[in-house]
């Protein structure tokens, strides 16, 4: 089996890709107006939106950048997985029930649709518009420059395609990306978030057991050798220190409850009662998958401390190192199967709330009304978007990386600063006013653009996005405590008595 | 006593935001944020503990232990205030007890392993990783229980679903008028 270790790989990967230009074909019949398009009609289960929601919450950073974070620096990166269970928590105690119910009582197809419902303005809908549609133009460029640098390392390994170059690479996995989200919108981006859910939960424990199985001593005898050279890796806060890790604690846990592809999945389930049985699935997923994460990231900076590996060239080496050194053909198969399945689906995700913004929400927020043949636009509007993305990822990648690391930096922790207080604390508490929310969009983003393109480095590895949270939520609630008490639409103001 | 929450939330915040100031206003030390690796590219190192912590560990603690209380007023926030019971923010109150406690034996015994560089292990990690990692990942189960198993007593009882779709039909109603 070892001497089929390429062929193995590539034929996962193969398989998963016609799986989604299957699923596509499937949830096209499925979607027959722009509420199937973007918010599964409402329709979906607990165990499909469970899966959905911790899978999208890991994209191919936690199979490839997580386990490099933890070579690099340690133990630090744990902090952004074990808030997992506060994360989830805070975002089902604060937003789970008042989004579900505010997107059945207005008919919202999307978070800017249910923030423009609660606060009564179509200012706080723009600004959280235009907010997703920056994020998203640097999740997607990233996530799928990430998915054709792993296509072309595949590849390469084979003779057939031994010299495919990175512009073929982006441009077959854009085909199936486009494809199967302009057939399938949302329905599709869900069922194959369910295939990349299961995919993760079983690599998780199967790479668990892989890497206890390197060292005699298992996991403490990796773990001691990392404290043996450096205690600080190993010890709580890591090599970066316990800002940067309380930072990472604050930004990721409550944050996740500010990330709108993951929010909107949150206004997908059929029944309300079934959140009581998301939230655990949910975790439950995640906790499995992340075993992936923390085993492979200790082990392999164990292994190269150790002698046992050469030193890797780059620490986001570590998962495809492990998993030609360590794994068995069949697992590494299987887990690069689940990190394409992990880029595209949070893609998809990506692409849909970004469609959304452009043909629902701007237009709605500018003229008053959405433009007319909604299910027409959004698909034309992907395959616009999901274009350009793939243009600013090659344009990053051979002339200039700016534009993309600063609209990537647009990421998790921007998303969490603005997004956070207005919709969260907001759909929780009626004095907040529009002014609050416009004041805290406004805020986290320019603090986060400031920090970005000044290139501001801040003690103690404190970090802009945590700044940014702190000061949008202070400035959230104190200037909605000193502005005039909001007025709510009556059926908002009783939804909000729940 | 929880009508008032929003305010103990902004204090929260206000707070935390001033101590983020004081630690980036304080004496900072050339490792505080990592060093790289001398030995193997792309690994960086944290080296002396306790210079890290000497000007800031106190402010940290206090950071942290405030983010927690934090969560939970988050968590009571997001109950209807008609169902913040005595009984439920007795819960709320051990849920927060139990995470502070988690934290406090994270940072201790992490304290003591920098003053003797001595630990023992559970379940393959040092004593205090292992409190990051798995009290951590344990501590918030106490809200995740609270969530499920109370959902019908405080999340969204039978009657919040009765008067949700009372709502509802009366604007269907409403909207076939108009």
């Amino acid at each position: 089996m070892e001497a089929y270790r390429q062929e193995i790989i590539v034929g996962a990967v193969v398989i998963y890709m016609l799986f989604c230009i299957a699923t596509g074909l499937w949830a096209m019949r499925r979607t027959h107006d722009s509420s199937d398009f973007f918010i599964a009609g409402r329709g979906l289960g607990p165990i499909v939106v469970a899966l959905a929601l911790f899978s999208s919450t890991l994209s191919g950073f936690g199979f490839v950048g997580g386990p490099g974070l933890v070579y690099s620096i340690g133990v630090s990166s744990f902090w952004m997985v074990v808030i997992s269970s506060i994360g989830y928590a805070i975002g089902f105690f604060l937003v789970a029930k008042r989004i579900r119910m505010i997107a059945e009582l207005r008919d919202c197809l999307s978070l800017p649709d249910v923030v423009a419902a609660r606060y009564g303005s179509e200012a706080v809908r723009f600004l959280m518009a235009v907010t997703i549609v920056l994020g998203v133009m640097g999740y997607l460029a990233t996530q799928i420059l990430a998915m054709a640098v792993v296509m072309q390392a595949i590849l390469s390994g084979t003779e057939t395609f031994a010299d495919i170059g990175l512009v073929s690479c982006v441009v077959i996995s854009s085909a199936v990306l486009i494809f199967y989200c302009v057939t399938g919108g949302i329905i599709a981006s869900v069922y194959t978030d369910v295939v990349q859910g299961a995919i993760m939960i079983v690599a998780g424990s199967l790479i668990l057991m892989t890497a206890m199985s390197v060292f005699e001593g298992g996991m403490q005898e990796a773990t001691s050798i990392i404290l043996a050279d450096d205690s600080e890796a190993m010890m709580p806060f890591g090599a970066a220190g316990v800002m940067a890790s309380l930072g990472w604690f604050f930004v990721f846990g409550l944050g996740l409850a500010g990330q709108p592809h993951l929010i909107t999945k949150m206004m997908m389930n059929k029944k309300m009662t079934d959140n009581r049985n998301i939230l655990p699935m949910s975790l439950f997923g995640y906790v499995m998958a992340a075993l992936l994460w923390i085993s492979i990231g200790i082990i392999m900076r164990a292994a190269v401390i150790d002698g046992v590996v050469d030193p890797l060239a780059l620490p986001d080496d570590a998962a495809s190192t492990f998993l030609s050194v360590f794994a068995n053909p069949l697992l590494a198969g299987i887990v690069f199967a689940g990190l394409f399945a992990a880029i595209m689906s949070t893609s998809d995700a990506f692409l849909n709330i970004g469609t959304a913004a452009i043909i629902h929400d701007i237009p709605k927020a500018v003229r008053g009304h959405s433009v007319k043949n909604e299910l027409f636009w959004a698909r034309v509007v992907t395959v616009l978007l999901a274009t350009v993305a793939a243009g600013f990822a090659l344009y990053s990648h051979f002339a200039d990386a700016t534009l993309v690391a600063l609209l990537g930096a647009f990421g998790w922790g921007t998303f969490a600063a603005s997004i956070f207080p207005v919709v969260a604390v907001g759909l929780n508490w009626r004095g907040a006013s529009v002014a609050g929310a416009v004041t805290a969009i406004s805020a986290a983003l320019l603090i986060n653009f400031s920090v970005q393109l000044a290139g501001i480095v801040l003690p103690y590895g404190i970090s802009g996005p945590l700044v940014a949270f702190i000061t949008s939520m202070v400035l959230f609630i104190g200037v909605s405590l000193v502005t005039k008490k909001p007025v709510l639409a009556k059926d908002i103001d009783r939804v909000m008595q729940i | 006593m929880t009508r008032g929450i929003i305010y103990w939330i902004f204090a929260i915040c206000s707070l935390m935001g001033i101590i983020l100031l004081v630690i980036g206003l304080a004496e900072t030390v050339p490792n505080a944020g990592g060093l790289p690796h001398p030995e193997f590219p792309g690994m960086v190192v944290g080296e002396d503990g306790a210079a890290r912590l000497e000007h800031i560990g106190g402010l940290a603690f206090a950071f942290n232990a405030l983010l927690l209380t934090l969560v939970v007023c988050l968590a009571i926030l997001g109950v209807s205030e008609r169902h913040r019971s005595p009984k439920f923010v007795v819960a709320m109150a051990v849920s927060l007890v139990i995470m502070l406690l988690i934290w406090w034996a994270m940072f201790s015994t992490h304290q003591e392993f920098l003053r003797t560089g001595e630990t023992g292990y559970f379940m393959g990690f040092p004593i205090p990783t292992a409190w990051q990692m798995y009290g951590t990942w344990l501590g918030a189960i106490p809200l995740v229980a609270i969530y499920t198993l109370g959902f019908r007593h405080f999340i969204f009882t039978e009657a919040d679903e009765a008067e949700f779709n009372a709502l509802l039909k009366e604007c269907q109603q409403e909207e076939n008028q108009d």
